[in-house]
């Protein structure tokens, strides 16, 4: 099925897009809200890509950015929050 | 052919939440805002397209280990997105950092510099 | 912080390996199958020692209990899904408008649920739909109370509250108590 292919670029698109917010932004937060929904959307990119091409490896590489995606947002919030521990 | 339209329709659906999302990020007044437009990329843009690809995985494919890895990813994000989201906005609030307007109920700077 | 308490590694151990078996799903097509399971038992258990006493502080058997599962399955696609589609719709509606219809604030809701799983759930449920995003959790008196940052703000107090998880309220007490 070859829509699978024209989705999966139009989700890239959209996550390359959503970079802009991250070159522009004012504050830290909008950069990191910003790169977070750009990770969701390559994320989605990507099992559309390995639905089309029939390979598991891209299925596992966005099922590790799903998991991975929340440390460095944390990172980031309880950085601004000024506190010591995670 | 009625699976395929609709998995189309599903993925167009998906693809319009998206879009919104996107939208609001790059056009929304302020952070908090911001913050908001973009849960809706990863709640209704994500979940229609981890539907129509797990129905493709399952009718098409017919793989049981791709539908349950596409149905991870999805449960995943799920979970793992409003942890970042709340932490997030706690961080940029206590940051300092306000919108430019002044928002109209403000109980939480209020209780914060009793 | 508590101490390792024995039902507590046991209920992590068996979700631990749960989502081992789901990750590794068709076991062993060319006879690997009794590595697999061994390997994913030891690491499952070793996890499970090290993390059972930030996971579980409560009631440790409470997700298998099949009639609870259940609630919880149907407040998963009944009740939270109509209240997220909805939220979704107005939301994109907001975006598509040109963003200038936007009116927001800080509101503080009062919360009727005691249980920390409860309430950590439905801070979760309201952040995951669109429009609201719980920033903190205060107790006062015995009560709790929730921050929450709402994109249209038309009230504040009680009637904020019963705007924003009156119907997501009711279905995790009925999970949660």
């Amino acid at each position: 099925m070859i829509e699978l292919l024209i989705f999966g670029i139009l989700f890239a698109l959209l996550g390359f897009i959503v970079l802009i917010r991250v070159a522009k932004g004012p504050t830290a937060a909008d950069r990191m809200v910003a790169g977070d929904s750009a990770d969701t959307l390559l994320c989605c990119a990507m099992v559309l890509f390995a639905l089309f091409s029939g390979r598991g490896i891209y299925l596992d590489i966005s099922l590790i950015g799903a998991m991975l995606g929340i440390v460095d947002t944390m990172l980031v919030g309880r950085y601004l929050e000024g506190r010591k521990e995670l | 052919m009625i699976l395929r339209i609709i998995i189309d329709v599903l993925m167009v659906i998906g693809l319009y939440f998206a879009l919104a999302g996107t939208k609001g990020v790059l056009k929304m007044p302020d952070a908090f805002c911001r913050m908001q437009a973009s849960t809706c990329i990863s709640t209704l843009g994500m979940l229609c397209v981890m539907i129509g690809a797990l129905l493709y995985a399952i009718f098409v494919m017919h793989s049981a280990s791709t539908a349950v890895k596409v149905a991870l990813v999805g449960v995943f994000i799920m979970v793992t997105n409003p942890i970042g989201s709340h932490a997030i906005a706690k961080g940029a609030y206590k940051a300092g950092i306000r919108p430019e307007k002044e928002m109209t109920v403000d109980e939480y700077g209020r209780d914060l510099n009793e | 912080m508590q101490k390792t308490r024995f039902p507590a590694v046991i209920s992590t151990f068996i979700v631990c390996y749960i989502f081992w078996l789901l990750l590794t799903w068709p076991f062993g097509a060319d006879g690997v199958a009794v590595q697999e399971l061994v390997a994913g038992g030891v690491v499952s258990l070793a996890v499970a020692l090290f993390s059972a006493r930030f996971f579980i502080h409560e009631k440790s058997f409470w997700l298998f209990n099949p009639a609870k599962f259940f609630s919880l399955i149907a407040y998963a696609f009944g009740t939270f899904f109509s209240e997220l589609i909805k939220a979704n719709c107005d939301m994109a509606k907001r975006c598509y408008g040109g963003c200038k219809d936007v009116n927001p604030g800080i509101v503080k809701i009062p919360v009727d649920v005691e249980s920390e799983y409860g309430q950590a759930m439905l801070a979760n449920s309201i952040t995951l739909t669109p429009g609201t995003i719980t920033m903190d959790i205060a107790e006062e008196e015995g009560k709790t109370y929730y921050y929450v940052h709402w994109i249209d703000v038309k009230s504040t107090g009680e009637e904020a509250g019963e705007a924003i998880k009156g119907k997501l309220e009711r279905g995790v007490r009925r999970v949660f108590r």
